[in-house]
Parts: C-alpha cells; structure tokens; sequence
C-alpha cells in the first residue's frame, strides 16, 4: 500500500477563495498540528506583523493520527497575547471530523473578511457563508442555532463546530475557541484571531473514508492501549481532571491568593469527591480515547443555578483558591460564565485576580474599577468585571488586553503583582512547590503554558496529533512516547520512520517554533523567567514548610533544560542544529542574533 | 513494584490482564436463541470505539460510515453522546422487512441465524431507502460510494458463532448482548429521542444557555 497523501483546506477570506493544497511533502517534514503550524506561520505571517491584521493567518492543525487516541485540534497563529508563536489544544470531535471530510492536513485561513461570515465545510464542499444573525451570541448558542440550520438544510444533525463568543468578536487578547461547549483553545487568544478575521464559526461533516495504509495494525495498537490503561480510565473517568487541584494545594503546586500564601483552609474546599457526588452528570470522552475524562456538572438550586459546565484544573485552577472562591458552589457558576463570553479562564483569571490584589493594597480603588468592590472571593463583582472585559468597557477596555500590554497602562506600581511570564498569566500553577514546574512554565518559546508545552515530545503529541494526557501510560505500557509514536504513524501513513527520523521531527518542531518566536523578539534569555515574586516571597505549606525559589538555581537549571532540547546555554538554536533539521531556510533571518 | 499495585487494582476490577479475552468479561453473558444489543445511553461517552472495532470487523478499514452502530453526539446544551443499532424487532414491529419492495424482502429476519440479515446483490440501495424511511430509528444504513445496500447489525456471527465486537470493545460496558427481557419500544427510538429523554435530567436547564446571566440574578448595574 502506498503512502498516504495529506490535503489542506486553504481559505482567503478577503478574496473569498477556497481551494485544496497537497502538502504531503511538508507533513512528512513537519508532521502536523504545531510543527506544521510553526512552519505555516513562519513562511506566511511576515516578521512582526500586527497578529490582529489581515497578515496574520490561522491554522486549525490536525495531524495523521488525530482521531485515534483523542481528536486534538492544534491551533496556530501570531499570538495577539504575546505577540509570539501562538498556538492552542483543543480536544473534542472537530479534528476527527475534519479528517472524515478528507481535509487531513487541517484548515488554513487566511485574510480577513469585512463582514462576519462562517465557514461550511461538508466533505468536497466549502462555503464562507454569512453569519450576520450569528453576532454576539455566544459560542455555544452559535452552535445550538448552526445546528438546528444545518438539519433543516442537510437533515444532517452530525455537523461539529468551532466558534467565538462575545469576547472573541470585541477582540479581547485573551479570547478562546469554544468547541462542543466545554472543549476550548482557549490560550494564546486564538479566538482573538479568529474574531479579527471576522470568522464567527466553522461548522465541519465527513464522510470520507480516512484511509488508514494499515488499519489492522492501528487497531491493534488502540487496542493494546485500551486493555492495558484500564487503570488510568478507573481514576480519570471518576473525577476527570480536577482531581490534580486537591493534590497541588497539599503540594504547594497550585497558586493561592494570586501566589501570596501556600495555603489556606479554602483549599479543602476543592475536593474532587465533592464534586463527583454533588454534581456530576456523566462522563464523556473525545473522539478514540477510552477515558471520558470529561466530567460534565449541573447545579440545579436558585440562586446561581441552573447552571452547567466542566471543571478541570486548566479553567478551575485559576480562580478557585487563587482568588479566594468559597467551594465550588460558586466556582460551577464562574466558570460556566466565563465560557458564555468567551474568554480564556486560564488567562483572564490572571488578569482578575492581579486586580484583586491590587485593590487589596489600595493601589487600585473602587473608582478606578467603575464602582465594583473586587474583594477576594466576591463572585459578584468578578462576574461584574468579566463582563466589562469581554465587552471592552470601562477598566476593561485596559484589562482586555492582557498582562503584557494592561500593566503598563494602568502604572500606579500594580506591574510587580501582575504573575506573567510573557504576557501569559502563570494562573493554575505555584512554581515554587515545584522546581520541574518552575522550569516547564519558563523555558518555552510560546509563553508560560503550563504542562511543560515547550518540552520537544509534547511538541510531538500536538503534532501527530493525540492527547497528551496518556503520555505517562504510553511510556508505561509502550516504553516510550517514541516507541508509540513510530508504530502509530507507519501503520496509519505506511512510513516507515525510524528512532533517528522521530528524533529530527521532534527537535524540528520544537525549534521551528522558537526560531518563529526568536524573529518576532523573543529573547530566550531575558524572557524565560518567572516574576520576582517567586524568587523572593517565602510561602508555607499546610504543614509549616517553607518554600521559595532560587535564582542561581533556576538559571542553572534552564542552562540544562535547554541542552537537553538541543539548544545553546543561552536558549538559541545553533547554526549547525538548524541545518542538521533542514531548517537552514532560517539562518538568514535569524543571522543577527544566531551570531550573538 | 509499580506493576504489581496496578494488578492488585485491576483485579478488584474484575479484570484479568493476563487473559487477552479478559475484556468484556463483566459483561452479561450471550444469550444462546434470539438476541439484540441493547444500549445504554447514560453511560456512553462517545468515544467512537465501537464504530471502529464494527467497521475492522465487517470491511476491515476503519471508517465510521461504514459501521453498522453509530454514535449521535448532541449538546443538550451539555454534550452528550447516544447510540444507534438495530435491536432486531420481534416480527410485528419490524417495520424495514415490510417496507422492502423486493420479494421476497432483500432485509429480512433469518429464522435460522437469528437474527436481521441483507441480501446484499438485489438490494436497490440508497436511492430507494423505504427500509430506512420506515424504520423509527432509521437504523438501516448506505454508504452509496463503496457499499451501496442496507446495512445492519449482523451481532457479527460467523459460522454460527455470535462474536459482537462493539460489545467487547465498549470501555463503559454501555453496550449489551442479551436477550429481550421485555418490549423494546423505548430502544427502537431515534436517536434524537433518546437525546431528548436524557435532555430532561438536565430540567430546568434552556437549551442554548447553561446559566442565568448575572444581571438575572444580582439586578443590572
């Protein structure tokens, strides 16, 4: 059987053309998802072009074995956040969709429209159809109503969607992709982008063969992994993933009162048996993977309810015990609201509870926040501010735009309680528990995500695509991510890639997306580094320890961490590395500063 | 050491790693004279796996549109996923046999086999549909690019051994091969039904909103 061939849905949305590009030689180089977007974004957005202008391109990446261990859906484009490499997971069904409809390459948008418009795409068929009725609805009432049209124009229910709410289309930096209501790309403002071009929502059905080269042996190795990870289904399925918040609180690994305290008697409010028992409505799962890590909620009782949604430590870890919400009695209402305007949880926590403790300590007052008493803990007034964020109204017209830009606006000495590294905000982690976490939240080129996202073999599970949760129970059960990973991909593209080929593939994407970063003014050694705060504040666990982080350490470290991804001491990829990738395309314009 | 904590979980799992067939084993057994697969929509997660092990089994490719379960996935606003398969009716409501404008009907109930089979080369296909048309759950399915006649659940019996692979590789054990125990009206529903019924746990919650804005609750300001 020959090797498969990779097709890329490319749309321009100023000429209103659509057209399908073989880019089978590139995916075998970059393989997908985030290398491939790397790659994309290097050669179409040129250097420091505004990320919210129509020279800023989005590519919704998938790669050759998306579908079958999760369906993610790996988002690229220039970060209005950061104004780095962006790039955003989202899990769900869309990527598996988008595979069945024979686009397995992905979607690249490009331009930008002057009307608000969505995207149809139904196997061979791709309209950009207008969505002016679509405008200001939020992402999951974009879906509901795109739904219910397209059944009654297909009698087809089976469509999956992409979409912004209110805050991607008023172009807050921190805006999210919604998909399927709790799955987001939520980082990096993705749905910023999206909102800039004007594009409300994509809706995607396949029925299109995949056309696996060697469907037997992908069965075969879906197969190992369900009959050998049942353990790891037991525990996730149960409580999805806000079991990791309770263990961090006790580890000093999750921040409290915006990282001032290593604890407090509110963290036992997050327990996840609490939620399991009180609210729980049933699990559910992305497309190929056995876990249904989803663990959807529902509060019935007035006055907060009815409400619903999903908690885990990516949206819940911010807020929760960070800024000082009392249990998840309120915490199921927060973060349901923050999905309605769709913002970033994550991020826009980090901007919420910055403020709070500036009003803490009276360099913000009650009049600078149009009359809202942002206390610790006050669910109302936080709802009353995401609110004039989302809509740029007021404070949040300056907050709206992040903690690279807001900082600076706002003065008054609230800059040195802003914890951001980049212009993301450092929300659901506490580095100082943690110098391994530490490091991961520094050391990437795409801004202090948590997770360690800017380590080479997560690159790998962004670019394949697959969920990367199961990373642990696939060393386990296959030894290693590589290992898996040349099984997965020679039987589903009949490649015949070795441990050396995984190898390069791997540093390729990694450094293909720093040397994006680098060009744009990323300075690996000026912008790996966390707020002083954690190197100099002293925080103590439930047990009386004492933590704090060390900065000759730490630098040591990073030196390390950067060898370890290939790199010079000083974060930089060196010119041999950058041949020996086939990435020389890059020296000339990275030549300055390769030089250094 | 870690190895063996992880045998002693699966264990009080019931499930015995050693044992390659051990998956699916705390199943119900499999009925010996009729039988159908019976679905719970509560516990389904939507992974798609059965669509995958149907369509390995039946045509050897993975591909959903090929299988003969299929999953709907509805926001009800919370997402949810439901199955749809055939539940081989009893012969009063097997409403596809009678629709067929073949005879003797090209979608017929094998008194021997036991269970619904197709006559695959007279079928008329797609463009003649009646099967799915009269079928209250529009189970019967076509796939007009490569396999253009009706297809349904055949419990995957090869020489008179009944194997369903969805059964065996359905991680929540939302799937069952069992013998009717009582009138399947409420499984031989569509899955939008099915999707509605399950919608009404979520009472009061609207459609197309998963909360009450905050100006509902604390006033406008």
């Amino acid at each position: 059987m020959g090797s498969k061939t990779f097709q890329l849905l490319e749309v321009d949305l100023t000429t209103q053309k659509i057209q399908r590009v073989d880019v089978t030689e590139d995916m075998r180089k970059f393989l997908g998802g985030r290398s491939f977007g790397a790659k994309i974004l290097w050669d179409r957005v040129p250097a420091n072009a505004d990320p919210l202008s129509r020279e800023n391109v989005l590519y919704m990446g998938i790669g050759p074995i998306t579908g079958l261990l999760g369906s993610v859906t790996n988002i690229s484009a220039k970060s209005p956040l950061t104004m780095l490499r962006g790039q955003s997971n989202m899990n769900g069904h869309f990527g598996n969709e988008l595979i069945y409809a024979g686009y397995n390459a992905g979607i690249l948008v490009t331009g930008q429209s002057h009307a608000p418009v969505y995207l149809y795409i139904k196997d061979d068929q791709a309209e950009i159809r207008d969505a002016a009725h679509l405008t200001g609805k939020s992402g999951l009432e974009t879906q509901q109503m795109l739904t219910k049209e397209l059944k009654a124009e297909t009698d087809d229910q089976n469509f999956r969607f992409v979409s912004i709410g209110p805050a991607g289309e008023n172009l807050v930096r921190n805006a999210d992709v919604c998909h399927d209501f709790y799955h987001h790309a939520a980082r990096l403002g993705m749905g910023t982008v999206m909102g800039s071009k004007k594009l409300k929502a994509i809706a995607v059905r396949g029925t299109q063969s995949p056309a696996y080269a060697y469907p037997d042996k992908v069965f075969e190795s879906i197969k190992k992994l369900l009959h050998a990870g049942r353990l790891y289904i037991a525990e996730n399925r149960r409580w999805g993933h806000t079991v990791s918040m309770a263990r961090r609180y006790y580890n000093t690994t999750e921040g409290i009162k915006n990282k001032q305290l290593g604890w407090d008697a509110i963290c036992d409010l997050f327990n996840p048996v609490h939620l399991e028992q009180q609210y729980k409505l049933w699990g559910d799962s992305c497309h190929g993977c056995f876990v249904g890590c989803k663990v959807p909620y529902m509060r019935r009782e007035p006055p907060l309810g009815p409400c619903a949604g999903e908690l885990r430590h990516d949206n819940a870890g911010g807020w929760s015990a960070n800024a000082m919400i009392a249990g998840y009695e309120l915490q199921t209402y927060l973060c349901a609201y923050v999905d309605y305007l769709g913002l970033d949880s994550e991020d826009v926590s980090g901007v919420v509870t910055w403020m709070m403790e500036c009003y803490e300590k009276g360099l913000i007052t009650q009049e600078d926040l149009d009359g809202i008493d942002l206390a610790w803990g006050n669910l109302e007034a936080i709802c009353a501010l995401l609110k004039k964020i989302a809509y740029r109204e007021g404070i949040g017209n300056i907050l709206a735009d992040g903690l690279k830009f807001a900082p600076g606006k706002i003065g008054k000495g609230t800059e040195k309680y802003a914890m951001t590294g980049k212009g993301v905000a450092i929300t659901s982690y506490e580095p100082r528990g943690s110098s391994k976490d530490a490091l991961n939240l520094a050391a990437t080129s795409v801004g202090e995500l948590h997770g360690g996202r800017g380590s080479p073999e997560r690159v790998m599970y962004d670019s394949m695509t697959s969920c990367s949760f199961w990373r642990r129970t696939i060393r386990e059960i296959f030894g290693s991510t590589a290992d898996w990973g040349i099984t997965m991909l020679n039987a589903a593209c009949g490649w015949n890639l070795t441990m050396e080929d995984w190898k390069k593939l791997e540093l390729r994407g990694a450094t293909m997306e720093r040397c994006f970063s680098i060009r744009e003014g990323y300075v690996p050694q000026r912008d790996d580094m966390l707020p002083d705060r954690f190197f100099e504040e002293r925080i103590t666990n439930k047990y009386g320890e004492s933590k704090v982080l060390n900065r000759e350490e730490f630098l040591e470290e990073r030196k390390k961490l950067y060898r370890a991804y290939g790199l010079r001491d000083d974060g930089i990829p060196s010119t041999d590395l950058l041949e020996d990738l086939g990435l020389e395309f890059t020296i000339p314009v990275l030549q300055l500063i390769l030089k250094n | 050491m870690k190895k063996k904590r992880q045998r002693a979980a699966y264990t009080t799992h019931g499930i015995f790693p050693g044992n390659k067939d051990g998956w699916g084993k705390e199943k119900l057994p499999y009925p010996e004279g009729v039988g159908y697969i019976t679905t719970r929509w509560d516990l389904c997660i939507g992974c798609g796996a059965c669509e995958i092990a149907c369509s390995m089994a039946h045509h050897g490719v993975i591909h959903r549109e090929l299988s003969r379960i299929r999953i709907y996935r509805y926001l009800i606003p919370v997402p949810k996923s439901v199955q749809s398969i055939c539940t081989q009716c009893a012969q009063k409501e097997r409403a596809c046999q009678k629709a067929c404008p073949q005879d003797p009907p090209v979608i017929y109930f094998d008194d021997v086999l036991l269970r619904m089979a197709v006559d695959e080369g007279r079928c008329l296909g797609a463009d003649c549909g009646l099967c799915r048309d009269a079928c209250p759950a529009e189970i019967p399915r076509f796939y007009p690019p490569e396999h253009d006649f009706a297809m349904v659940c055949d419990l995957c019996e090869t020489d008179g051994q009944r194997r369903p692979r969805c059964v065996e590789i359905c991680p929540t054990q939302a799937l069952e091969f069992m013998a009717p125990k009582f009138p399947q009206h409420l499984e031989r529903i569509h899955p939008d039904e099915k999707a509605a019924l399950l919608a009404k746990r979520l009472y009061p919650l609207p459609q197309d909103r998963t909360i009450r804005l905050p100006d509902e609750i604390w006033g406008g300001k």
